[in-house]
This record gives C-alpha cells, structure tokens and sequence, in this order.
C-alpha cells in the first residue's frame, strides 16, 4: 500500500514541476480535419451561385404568382417588404449555402487568398475573377450599394464589419476586372479540370472537347465577354455613351456564339437538387403562373408554353401527376396582386378553385420547376438578344438587318436550349420558324427594342434576378404595377431590401447604405435604374 | 499522470472484492449472550439500532421493542450506532442484560455538509450557501427525473421542467443564469465525485424538436444518499473552470457501517394526467371554413382547412377534408382527447450490508414510462454498487458503480412546425372530429391526407401512428468511481480517485415517406423520407489526488490540502443517413439511394492542480482560501493557464452570546470567489478547415471553408466573480431557523459568437466578449411551531429574488439578437434579445401605433398599425424578462405517529412569456379572441391614424376581413395581446405516507420485516394562480435558453398521481 501512496505523491509532485500541458498541442489537432485544399475545389464550389427566387425576382417581373396571404407566403404579390424574400441573394452569395455549395464570395476570396503566392495558375485566378465579378454585379442589380471591396474578407483580414461601397464605383471595378482577367487568360496557361461549366465534367453540352486548355479559355473569354456585354447594357438608360463604349469593347472581344457555350449547370435531381424548386412541388397550392406571363405565351403560340406551364387536376398536389394538361391554349394565370379569397369568393371575376387549389396553371415541377432543372447563368440566347438591342441601337455594326438576325438566332437558341430542362419536348424548327413569322413576334424595326426585350424576358424564366434587371434597364415588358394596397407608390420594386440583421450585425455601415441609396426600400433605385 | 497511478490500484481492486465477499461469509460465534434494550433520552424504545462487539465482525440490530442479543465475551465492549445519534461505548463488564439510553445528536449545531470534492464539512465552517435537500421528499414526491422534484425546495435553484414527454430533461440554473445562450449554464452536476455536465438533450425548437433527458436522468432517486446544492461560485470554487454556474454534489448509497445485511424494496407507480387549459382560450362557436362560409367542396378544406373563420355551428352534415359529410359542431378538446394518461411504473431492489470494516449496497432499479403522447415510451435500468471498505488498517476503499441503460421512444416533436400533435390540434379548427383524423389520415398513395393547406407544417399525427413512427435513442452509461483512501496519521490523509465515465448512445430514426405530402415518390421516382442511424462513445476520464492534513493547536485549527486533477475526454460520432429509396415504407440503409455518412471526433485535456485551506480559531471564527489552476488543451497553448481563487470566512457569533436565551446559534458568512468557465471554446475551434462535398456534382468533387465561424485560435476561459454575504440564526431553543443570502455575481469576458455582417464572407466570431451580472437575495425560514412526542409540523418557506443585468453584448449597437420572426421557421411573434442595461432574456415585439396622445391608432381601413423607432429604431420595444424575479417554495410536513403528510407549495413570478399558440390559434380563427365581430363586424378600439376621430370601420368576416385583421398581427408583429406573465403559484405536491413497521413487527411472522411504508402523492395538484391564458405558464417546450420565455406548440403539463410502497428486510 505504502508503494501507491509514495507513487501518488510522486505523481502529483511531477505534475506540478513538468507542467500541465505537454501534449495539448498534439491532442487539440483534429486528425480528420481537411487543413488544406485545392484552391481550384474552392472554385467549382463557389460556380453555383444564386439566380433569383420564384418568390423575388420572378414575382415582380409576374412570371410567377403567390395569391395566399396565410402567413408564411406573404411577400411580393402583397407588396410587403420581408425580410425572408429579400435575402436569399444577398445570404447565398456571402456567406451561406445552399444545396451544399460553398458560399461563393466567401470561398472565392479565399482560394485566390491561397493561389497569390502561387502565380503558376493564373488561368484559375482569372476565372474566379470574373465570375466573382459575376455575383458583384448580381448583387448590385439587386440591392444598390453593396459591401464589394472590404466583402468576404472575414478569415483573411478580419474584416467583419464591411463597409458597403458605391454601387457605381462597384460597377466599375467589376467592368475593369472582367476586362483585365478575360484578357489575361492565356491558352498555354493552366487547365482548370475542376470548372463546372468547361471542365472535364462540364455539362455535355458545353464542355471543352480533349481537356484543351485552349478550348476552355476561348470558353472562359466568350463567358467574360458577354458578360462585359451585359454589363455595358445595364449603362443604357444611364449613360448611352458609355453603353455603347463598353457594348462596342465586349462585342469586338468576342462574345458566345452558341447554345455550346453556355455557362450552365445541370441538376442530377437526386443527389443534388434544383433547392428553389423545391417550395413549388411540396407546397404547390400557393404557387402559379403570373397572368402577364402566360398571356404573352398564349398570345403568341409561343412552343416555348408546352415546357414551362401546366394544368394540374389539383394545383395541391402537383407531384402525383407527372402527365399535367400542357396545352397552350387551356392555361390560364393567375391574376397579379389578387388574394386567394378575393380568387373564390362567390361570383368574383376570377376563376375560383381547383380541387386543393385555385383553378390556374402552374408552373411545370416536371421541367422547368423540377428538381432536376437546370441554371442557366449566362446565356448564347440571352448575348444574342442584348447584342440585337445593341445592333438596333447603333453600339455594334449592322442596324436593322442585323439586329434581326440577332433576335432570331437569340429566340431559337432559347427554344433549343429547352431540351435541358427535363420532360420536355424538343422545340422543333417548324415549330421555331412559325413562331418568328408570328406578326407579334417576327423583328419589326418599329417595336424592335419592345420585342428583344420581351423575348429576353421569356428567355430568362430560369433566371430570375436578370429577368428582373433586365425589365428595370429596359421596361419590358410593359406590365401594369400591382397596386395592392398601394405600397410601392403606384410602381414596381425597384430592388430588394438589405437583410434585417445587418441593421444590428453591421449598423453603421448599414445605415450609411441605407442613406446613400434613399433607403433601404423596395422602391429605391439602384444607380443605373434612372426613372 | 494521476490517472496511471490510479490505474495501478486496479488489481488491488479485485483482490478488496474478494475479501469483501469473504467478509459476508464468515461469521463469528463465541463468548456468551447479552441481552438488553436501547431506548432514546425520553425513553423511548428504539428499533434497528446496531449492536457490535468493539473490535469484531460481530453485530446485531435492535428489534421493534428495541431488544437486542448477542454473543460477547464478559470483557468485550458493545458499541452502540444509530443515525442521528451518538455512538455509544458500554463494556460488558460480564454482566448479562443492558439497558442503554443513546442520547440525540444535535444535528443542527454538528450538521456535516458534503462539500466540493466530496469533503465532508460541519456546517459552522463553511462561509457560503451549502444547501443539503431533504432526500426523503424527493423520494416521497418521485418524479421520473429526479431534477424534477427538487422544484422550488432550495433557495436560488430555479427548476423548471419543460413539458417535454417521458424522461424528458430539466432547465436547472442557480443564482440566475450565468451566461448568455450558447454558455452551458446548468450547474455542474458531481455524482460520487464524478464532475460532469447536466448535458440536456433539450427540444431547441429548430434542429432538434425532441427531447432526450439529461444526465441527472442517470441516478435513481432510490440511490441517493444526499443532495448537497452548492449555489456559489466560492463553494463550488475548487472546481475551477467548471464552477461557474455552482454544482449540485450527489452522494449515492453505500450502506451503513454495522447494520447486518438488508434488503429494500420499492415499488412505485405514478399516473400522469394532461392538464388541459385550451378551454380558456378555445372557441367553439364558428366552425371550418372562410368569410364566415363553410367550404363546400374537399378541395377547398384542403387548400385553406386550417381556417376556423367558418359559419356559425349548426350540426348539419358538412364535407370534410376526407370528402365525408359529418356534423359541423364542436368536437372541443381534441388535443386533450388524443393524448394518453401517461404511466410509470419503477421497482428498485437493493441489497445491503455492513460490518464494523465496511458496507455496501448494490440496487437494480426498473422504470417503465408511457408518456401522454401515443407512442411515447422511455425505459429506464440503473444498476447502482457502492462499497465502503477499510480494506487495512488506516486504508479505505470506496467504489461506486452506476450503470445506467434508457432508451428514448418517440419523444414528441415539440415547439415546431410540422409534426407533432400540438402543433396540429392547436391549429385545426373545432368543427372537425378527432375521429375523421384517426379515420383518414392515409391518402391512397398510402401519404399524408392532405387536411388542410398547411400541410407540411401542419401535419396529422395519427399518420405516423399509422405507419408507424420510429424515433429510439438508446442511451448507456457507466459511471464508475474508485477512491483509496490513507490515512496516513490521524492528521494527515492522501487520497487518490479515479472516475471512469462512458457513454455510448445509439440512435436510429426515419421520417416517413408520407408525411406532410401527398405522395410517396420524389420526382425521380424514388421513395421519400430519410433513415438515420448514428452510434456515439464519449469517454470522460477524471483522476485526481488529494493530500489533506488537518491539525490543532491550542484554540487554532488548521486544514489544509493539496491536489490536483485530470479530465480526459474523448468523443466519437459515426452517423448515416439514407434517402431516395428504391423501395416503399423500408427503412434502411441498404435501401437507400442517397447516403451520407459522418464521424466526428475530438479529444480534449484539463488539467488542475488546486489548494485548499482552512484556519479556525476557537470554534468562533473560519477562514478558507481556495485556489486552482487549470490547463485546457482546447486553448492556445500561448494562453491556456487560468488561475481561480476564492476566500470565504465565517463567524459563530453565538458562541460570544452564550447568554442569550434565544440565541441558539448564529453565524455570519461571507465570501468572495473567482471562477470560470471554458464553456463556448470547442476542440479545435481555432483552425480554419475545409470541406469537401460527399457526392460528387456532376462528377466533379466540390469545396468549400467549413463552418460560417471565423476561427478565433485567442479564446480564453471567462469569468465568473462572486461575492456573497449569509446570516444563519437559529432562535427560540431552534424552533425557527432564519437564513438570508445576498449575491452579487458578475460574468466578464463570456465567450459568445459575436454576429458579423454576413458580407465579411461568416456569420460569427467566438470571442472573450460579453459580460452580464446576476444579483439575489435568497431567504429561508424554518419553523418548528409543534414537535410533541406524537404530533409535529415543520413549516419552511424559501424565496429567492434575482435581478438580472446585461453589461455589455460586445455589439457596437449594445444589443443582440438572439431569436427572432422567423428565424428558423418556427417563430411567429417577437424577438428575443441581450440589451446592455437590461434584464437578462429580453422579448421584444411590435406594439400597437399610438399617436402622440397615446391613443392606439389604426389605418383608414380599420387595421392595425404597427409601432415604429423604439430603441433599436426596429419598432420593437422590450416587453419584458423570460426569467422570473421571485422563485420559490413554501413546505410543510405534519406527522401524527407514524402518519406524516407533506403540503408543497411553489411559485414564480415576474418572467414574461410570448403565447405563439394564442397568436396563431386567433389569426386561424381557433380563439376565443378570434369571435369579435363573427357578426356584425368588429370596430377595433383606437383612432384613425389620420384624422384622430375614433374608427368607426367595422371589419367583417365576409372578405377574409376578420382573418386578415389578425393576420395582420402576425405579419406586423404587434404582440400587446398575446404577451402574457408567467407567473404562477401551484400546489405542487400533496402527500401522504404511513409507516407500517411498528403495526407489522407487532405480527410475530413478519418481524423480520424492518421497514415497511407507503406512500400517496398529487403533483401539480393546483395551480392557484396564473396570468397566461389556455397553458400552464410552466409549459415550456424546451430546456435551454434560446426559447427562453417564446410559447410555441408546448404539449400540456400533467398532473401526477403516485403511489410508493417501500419495504425493508
């Protein structure tokens, strides 16, 4: 006994003299930590960013309708400012996630923290400068004056209470980082096999055949430049000049020319899903087509119709019928800025109630609203439209004559591109060539900017923050304000409104934005949305 | 380092064991037989008190008459032992019968408290709150968790027990709530001299929505010895870093030194009815429907079922949302009719012995509870060893066992959307009958029946009935405690423990292909629903040393120890989860086509080296000095040393007023402390790491920085400052016992996730930021108005009042944001925030639009407004606390001879509480608030915000104008009329017992019978008073702090009935 007794004062006596933190450093590193990583991995994370939401951007510009005021669905059909419909941009693009991508800023700004010291790969740090470049100029178009040159900065300088910088200044360091990283990516520089759109697992459509740097560069330089294109449209009600100095810049650089080069993403649906998607097939009694959109669809027998709208026996429970009733002609939508109760009350003008829901057409959960859809973040359709408006306005060469065949190329580019969404029927050449001799569609040079723009709005169903930019810049199509209790001073939102928990994570700097913007409203204007 | 050590004592163990054995065995028989009898001062005879022959194995007990033989040689010295009495010594001196009278011990002025690290201490001695609980009324007034029970009986420990299904945990927090959420500040629990946390397995509302007991779930009330709470930060000060938020030191049963062998047995049943208050608030006027119209057609319901803004209940057969036609009445009640009388039945046996050398006792105790929920079951096996052995001279060994096996159930999803019971009744309308529910709760693609349009937030609960819901946590735990004891003179001692404490949990889970959807399939043509299953080993090592020596000189006293402490532990997670199934209603792994699979894993170190002194002089004056220091691997190695101190004195002014006649005794003490706590810095914390997609996309592997936290590797522990003054006095020949506390304790540098502009790329930061401070008076008097030799009653009120304060946030803005409106989906009204200069737990909501003359305002169109600025220019405006002011708890006890009845009162006051229920059963039109103006309109009180004349604009329920009125409630987050207090005042328990041992000795065949007694109790018996309207404000549906004081979806308390049989042989 006395043996343990002398060994635990021994030990308590070693304790005291060797110290009591030997090991620690050992047992607080965690062995099935990543500590390091390919800034590449970083990048094809952040490539999936944030489009718009059916509740948002795709509300205001009425593709898309929620008539229940129950709670939780209230928002833009209301014209009520909350908070949950205005942040999913700014949250995804920041700092969250979804679907289990990396938050984009975030992870951009880190891996091109990682690659500085390493210039071997210029290729990727370029592409990562345009398409954070992208999600910059998403993220003006939506909320004005945004944190830009201290963002995403958290981990590396400790920059956690950013301030929010000019959305014009904004504007033009992303134009001058497209121009200097396009410019600089380089076919004998290295190949980025991570990149979603253009490496080895690009999707079918659009990757670069043989791993070919050379191949994925000419792709990464037609992205830069049509999006430097659609960058210098967004000048056009602000500064013309301008415009057509930066439309003219991107044009000779070489924008897309093909449904081959579009950036997009595919869903497998299973594994990984289409996450907005999600909301218009679990909870399908509140979601429908917006009356403006599906009129413009009936009216012209667009082909388009048959793959994004649907009659549903019950708009309740969309997913038990994978076979809805897709004929043009018996879809109707829902009215802009009505309730569901006004929608059923007995002998209103409407059209009342279907089974478990209002008796209008939905958006297709089958192709399009499908979890297996697609994003299209920059497209050959979208370029084509742009560089048409451009051609009409004089900013490239060709008038009229060319600004024509632009808009044709652009609208059979969409309806070809189609065949990505799932379930859905291969727009055929008849079909696209009847269409553009409809006298409401075919190019006149009278309505030509009208017409472009409308086709740009149809062409951006699945991307509704540049269908919402897009109709702001343009004012097409002409839609009538929904004047629901009258919110938005007889108009339309004009952008979306910061998230609520700045004002008390980031208060100073918040309230300066908020300020400078004539704050933080739906109706207030980002800088290039003169009246 | 100590813990090899302790390893090393580790054969000896085996060896004491079998000694022990060999103890039992042997008896010993010689010598000649004396005969006698024992009774008390006043002469009466005294059953059970233990005979020994002084320096042999030999022992016997006295019988009811208080007779006792044994065999002892003429010379030999009988020692004479007896709880609450002074051990005698009478030497036999060859006479052949004995009459011995034991004489009281006067356990007030020699009162021993076990104190931290197990050291026993007179209560004189100490200069802080050391509160012992009466064992006996947690055992009379059972509840499944014994944390339950210990509700409103100790001064300061505020106990509220979420209703949260069987075995569900306990919200326990001394002095206040010492740290902000995301701070563990439930006090340390020290079982044995095992220190660990409480650990809730609370429902947080958002993630995780069922609760899963807590650690004190572990003990049997049946095993504990004793229950000491040790409020402060000084009393609980040796524990260092762990002792910030105090300890509650239990002491399970090792038997008793010389009793011979025995066994008890207790059985126990209990009855738990819901408590059922949604009448208070429950229309039962106006039926299914909308605009003051039933719905005619299934799709209607099914689009907008929830609503309760249908026409007046007529009885006319009307369509449900099944298509059948039923009666359009009031089916009232439903959540009450659906739930089930919960049960529990427990049976404890124990076995125990003891010598002149040592004692043990070994117990095996069963617990089988249904709770009110259908479904929900929790099962409970405790096997207990505790052995106290003087294994040679001067050398003690002391080993306790608890091993612990519950499994969890379906514990009820609470305070949530979606699933769960309440959450559905309370917001169905009353037109519809339970039974239409049960009948149709599956569809004919065997999914949920749609009932109405909230279907995926409002989910039938008979449908995971159906199909057969399964949700098991098996949990496992051994606790283990070995501790050699030396003494080495009869001054100095060296004591070395060692504490084994493992847990492995194995949870399995699914959610149903069905629920909340119409169909089985997603769009891929997989099944629907998830399979999880996860297994979790956590190993919590924790061995220390303890060298003591304690002397007199003269008037001085002195006591002093040494030691020092290690904690090891190490946690293992493997989880998996499948969904997308190939096949329907399977639930497996195999079955699944996603699958993804997880495991955690960390280790972490303390170590401690700590002092203890203690100088007395004359008995008159105490003074103790504690210090600690600790080592944390989770920190920086830079900066991972911390250094706690504590000093605390005490004064027996008595002893300088001997002639004072009623002044039986009187202390004063006072104390001063400084602790900390690590709590909030997690292992590895400090690194950045990254994270790769499991599934490829695409093919292609993905990455990203894992976490939103920007890792912060210059964490250290916080801190926790205490001050603390008591005055005891026992007064008129300690009839009345008075003792007051006041405390002051101060939390600096609390670590806290310090919210970030998203923009910086993360949401939060871990910093040494905030600090808040709690303050109390704690009172407790003690009354003794009776004590006859048949009569007596004992009346004893305490009361604690807290004062909560916040410091500082460590937000440019002094305030932060903790939950708010939909925040994670389940929230429906106000915020909850820490202001600087505020009550601690603050609730925000909007308030009505007032006009400069106070007058509340509404828009031309007769509709609230909501209120604008405020002091966070948001428009909200603190409404109040969650954490009440006053707690506390008013018992007596009257025994008539062997009947003793308890009389348990309780009360809280000046919390606040948000009624989510009440604001969503009114804007579906489920309230009574819901039937203002059903005909004929409502003109809501106020004036046009333009004009200033009174509104005069009725809002109809045709349009959907009624519900939109109070829609707007929700949208506008206006709370004034769902803001409630949470106070109460309950007759908490009633009991009764009676002890039969004296009747059944009587009866010569069942003398061998030492105990026997039974016992009936009512928990919740009333609640007196209340201020919220359709809940006990007791209700809460979780118990940790996040939810604090924010009502949502909580399942009704219940009121227990029990029954408790306890017989000893």
């Amino acid at each position: 006994m006395t043996k343990i007794i002398k060994r635990l004062f021994i030990a308590g006596v070693a304790l005291s003299f060797v110290g009591c933190d030997k090991d620690f450093v050992d047992v607080n590193t965690n062995p099935y930590a990543v500590n390091a990583v390919d800034p590449a991995l970083l990048f094809s994370g952040s490539q999936r960013t944030h489009l718009g939401t059916w509740a948002a951007e795709s509300q205001i510009v009425q593709q898309f309708v929620v008539p229940y005021n129950t709670g939780a669905n209230l928002g833009i059909n209301f014209n009520e400012d909350i908070d949950g419909v205005s942040n999913p941009k700014w949250d995804q693009s920041y700092a969250g996630g979804a679907n289990g991508n990396g938050a984009p800023i975030k992870n951009m700004m880190q891996a091109l923290s990682l690659l500085s010291t390493t210039t071997n790969r210029p290729n990727l740090v370029n592409m990562i400068r345009i398409w954070k470049a992208q999600v910059f100029m998403g993220l003006v178009d939506e909320y004005g004056d945004v944190p830009y040159s201290e963002a995403g900065r958290g981990y590396i300088d400790k920059l956690f209470y950013p301030k929010y910088d000019d959305d014009a200044i904004i504007y033009d360091d992303i134009y001058k980082e497209i121009k200097e990283a396009t410019a600089a990516l380089s076919p004998t520089a290295d190949y980025v096999a991570a990149d979603l759109f253009y490496g080895i697992n690009g999707h079918s459509t659009t990757k670069t055949a043989n791993l070919a740097t050379a191949a994925q560069v000419a792709k990464w330089k037609k992205l830069g430049y049509s999006l430097m294109l659609r960058l210098g449209m967004r000048y056009s009600k602000l500064n013309a000049t301008k415009a057509q100095s930066i439309v003219a810049e991107a044009f000779a650089g070489g924008v897309m020319t093909s449904n081959a080069d579009n950036a997009i993403i595919k869903y497998d649906g299973t594994v990984y899903t289409q996450g907005d998607n999600g909301a218009l097939r679990n909870f399908s009694q509140f979601n429908y087509a917006g009356e403006p959109f599906v009129n413009q669809l009936k009216s012209t027998k667009d082909p388009r119709g048959k793959n994004i709208l649907a009659n549903f026996p019950n708009p309740g429970n969309v997913s038990a019928t994978p076979n809805p009733d897709t004929v043009l002609a018996n879809q109707f939508g829902a009215p802009v800025g009505v309730t569901d109760a006004q929608i059923t009350a007995a002998g209103s003008p409407y059209r009342g109630t279907r089974s478990g829901g209002l008796n209008y057409s939905q958006i297709n959960v089958w192709t399009v609203a499908s979890p297996a859809s697609a994003d299209l973040y920059v497209t050959y359709a979208q370029t084509s439209l742009l560089l048409a408006e451009a051609a009409k306005r004089g900013w490239i060469p060709g008038g009229d004559a060319q600004a024509k065949i632009y808009y044709d190329n652009g609208v059979t580019a969409d309806m070809q591109e189609y065949t990505i969404f799932p379930g859905t029927v291969p727009i055929t050449n008849g079909e696209i060539a009847a269409y553009l001799a409809d006298p409401a569609v075919a190019y006149n040079a009278t309505d030509a900017i009208k017409l472009i723009n409308i086709q740009y709005w149809i062409a951006c169903i699945r991307n509704g923050g540049e269908a919402f930019a897009n109709f702001r810049r343009s004012t097409y199509p002409s839609l009538s304000p929904n004047l629901f209790n009258n919110k938005l001073n007889n108009g339309f939102a004009r952008r979306l409104s910061y998230p609520d928990v700045e004002a008390s994570a980031n208060p100073v700097n918040y309230k300066a934005a908020a300020t400078a913007i004539g704050g933080d409203k739906l109706t207030s204007r980002v800088f290039w949305d003169i009246p | 380092m100590s813990m090899k050590v302790s390893l090393a004592f580790r054969p000896e163990v085996s060896r004491f064991y079998f000694l022990l054995i060999a103890l039992f065995l042997t008896g010993f028989c010689y010598g000649q037989t004396v005969t006698g009898s024992v009774s008390d001062d006043n002469g009466k005879k005294l059953a059970s008190v233990t005979v020994s022959v002084k320096g042999t194995r030999t022992a016997t007990t006295t019988d009811a008459a208080g007779n006792f033989s044994i065999n002892a040689p003429s010379n030999a010295v009988l020692l004479f032992s007896f709880v609450d009495f002074i051990e005698q010594q009478v030497p036999v001196n060859g006479r052949s019968s004995l009459t011995v009278s034991l004489v009281a011990a006067d356990k007030s002025l020699h009162e021993v408290v076990v104190t931290a690290l197990g050291i026993r201490k007179e209560a004189r001695r100490l200069g802080y709150s050391a509160t012992s609980v009466n064992t006996d009324e947690l055992v009379k007034n059972r509840t499944t968790n014994v944390g339950e029970s210990l509700e409103g009986r100790v001064a300061g420990l505020n106990i509220t027990p979420p209703a949260a299904g069987a075995g569900a945990s306990n919200q326990i927090r001394l002095r206040g709530q010492v740290g902000f959420s995301g701070a563990d500040n439930s006090p340390l629990l020290v079982i044995n001299g095992l220190p660990m946390d409480q650990n809730v397995r609370n429902a947080e509302g958002a993630g995780q929505q069922r609760d899963r007991g807590d650690n004190l779930a572990n003990i049997n009330p049946d095993d504990i010895e004793s229950i000491t709470v040790l409020k402060g930060a000084t009393a609980a000060a040796i524990y260092g870093s762990r002792a910030a938020r105090g300890a509650i030191i239990i002491t399970t049963k090792s038997g008793q030194k010389n009793s011979g062998i025995g066994v008890d047995f207790t059985s126990s049943y209990t009855a738990q009815d819901p408590l059922n208050f949604l009448p208070e608030i429950a229309q039962t006027e106006y039926g299914q429907g909308q605009g003051g119209a039933k719905f005619t057609t299934q799709g209607q319901i099914q689009a907008n079922g929830q609503f309760g803004w249908g026409a007046k209940l007529d009885n006319v057969p009307t369509i449900n949302f099944d298509g059948v036609l039923r009666p359009y009445s009031a089916y009232p009640n439903q959540l009450d009719r659906f739930l089930q009388t919960g049960t529990n039945f427990t049976n404890t046996l124990g076995l125990s012995g003891g010598g002149p050398n040592g004692s043990f006792r070994a117990s095996v105790s069963t617990s089988d509870a249904k709770g009110i929920v259908p479904s929900n079951e929790y099962k409970r096996r405790i096997f207990n060893i505790g052995v106290n052995q003087t294994i040679a001279k001067k050398l003690k060994l002391q080993v306790n066992v608890n091993y612990a096996d519950e499994d969890y159930i379906n514990p009820p999803p609470i305070g949530t959307q979606g699933d769960g019971a309440v959450n559905f009744f309370n917001r169905m309308p009353i037109s519809v009958p339970l039974e239409a529910y049960k009948q149709s709760a599956i569809n004919a693609a065997g999914a949920e029946f749609k009932t109405s349009g909230f279907l995926g937030t409002v989910n039938n609960p008979f449908y995971p009935l159906a199909k057969g819901q399964k949700y098991k946590d098996d949990r496992n735990r051994l606790l283990g405690t070995t501790t050699l004891r030396y003494d080495i003179t009869d001054w100095l001692f060296a004591q070395g423990r060692f504490n084994y404490d493992r847990g492995t949990n194995f949870n399995e889970s699914y959610t149903l292909n069905g629920t909340g959807a119409e169909v089985l399939t997603n769009n891929d043509g997989t099944y629907r629903g998830q399979y999880n299953i996860g297994q979790t080993t956590s190993t919590d090592i924790n061995a220390d040393f303890l060298v003591g020596a304690n002397k007199k000189f003269g008037k001085f006293s002195a006591d002093v120890s040494f030691g020092g402490n290690t904690l090891r532990t190490e946690f293992r997670q493997l989880t998996q989860s499948a969904t997308n199934f190939s096949g329907p209603d399977l639930y497996s792994i195999g079955n699944g086509t996603v699958k993804t699979q997880n495991y955690n894993y960390n280790q972490t170190r303390t170590n401690s080296l700590y002092g203890i002194a203690e100088f007395g002089w004359n008995n008159l004056i105490f003074v103790n000095v504690t210090g600690r220091n600790d080592w944390f691997s989770v920190l920086n190695p830079a900066f991972n040393s911390k250094f706690y101190p504590s000093v605390s004195g005490s004064f027996v002014f008595s002893e300088l007023l001997k002639n004072v006649p009623w002044l039986y005794y009187g202390k004063l003490r006072a104390s001063w402390a400084q602790v900390g706590s690590i709590n909030g810095v997690g292992p590895y914390d400090g690194v950045l790491t990254y994270n790769y997609n499991q599934s490829l996309f695409n093919n292609q592997s993905l990455a990203s920085i894992n976490g939103n936290n920007v890792p912060n590797p210059e964490l250290s522990p916080f801190t926790v400052t205490e001050k603390e003054v008591g005055l005891e006095l026992r007064l008129f020949k300690n009839k009345l016992l008075v003792d007051i506390a006041a405390f002051d304790k101060l939390t600096t540098d609390q670590i806290l996730d310090v919210a970030l502009s998203s923009a910086s790329g993360f949401n939060n930061f871990k910093q040494n930021e905030a600090s808040l401070k709690n303050q109390g008076f704690e009172t407790l008097l003690e009354y003794k108005p009776i004590q006859t030799r048949t009569f007596s009653w004992t009346t004893s009120w305490n009361n604690a009042y807290l004062k909560t304060k916040v410091l500082d946030v460590g937000t440019p803005s002094g305030d932060r944001l903790l939950l708010y409106f939909n925040g994670t989906g389940n929230e429906f009204l106000g915020e909850i925030h820490y202001t600087e200069g505020l009550a601690m737990n603050q609730l925000y909501t909007k308030t009505y639009r007032r006009n400069t003359k106070g007058e509340i305002v509404v828009g031309n169109n007769g509709r609230i407004l909501e209120s604008t600025g405020g002091p966070l220019n948001t428009g909200y405006f603190p409404v109040g606390s969650s954490i009440p002011k006053f707690t506390g708890g008013w018992s007596n006890t009257f025994t008539y001879k062997n009947l003793s009845v308890g009389v348990h009162i309780d009360y809280k006051f000046g919390g606040t509480v948000l009624s989510s229920t009440l604001l969503n059963m009114t804007r579906q039109g489920h309230s009574k608030l819901s039937l203002r103006g059903r005909e004929g309109g409502y003109i809501f009180p106020a004036v046009y915000e333009s004009t200033g004349l009174p509104n005069t604009t009725a809002i109809q329920v045709t349009g959907n104008g009624l519900q939109t009125f109070w829609t707007d409630f929700r949208n506008l987050q206006v709370g004034d009329p769902f803001t409630f207090k949470s106070d109460f005042i309950k007759l908490r328990n009633v009991s009764v017992a009676y002890n039969f041992t004296g009747l059944v000795q009587k009866v010569g065949f069942m003398n061998f019978i030492k105990g026997l007694s039974l016992s009936a109790s009512c928990r919740n018996v009333a609640i007196i008073h209340k201020d919220l309207p359709g809940l006990d404000p007791e209700a809460i549906q979780s118990s940790g702090d996040i939810r604090a004081g924010y009502e949502n979806s909580s399942l009704p308390t219940t009121r227990n009935y029990n029954l408790t049989l306890s017989v000893k042989f």
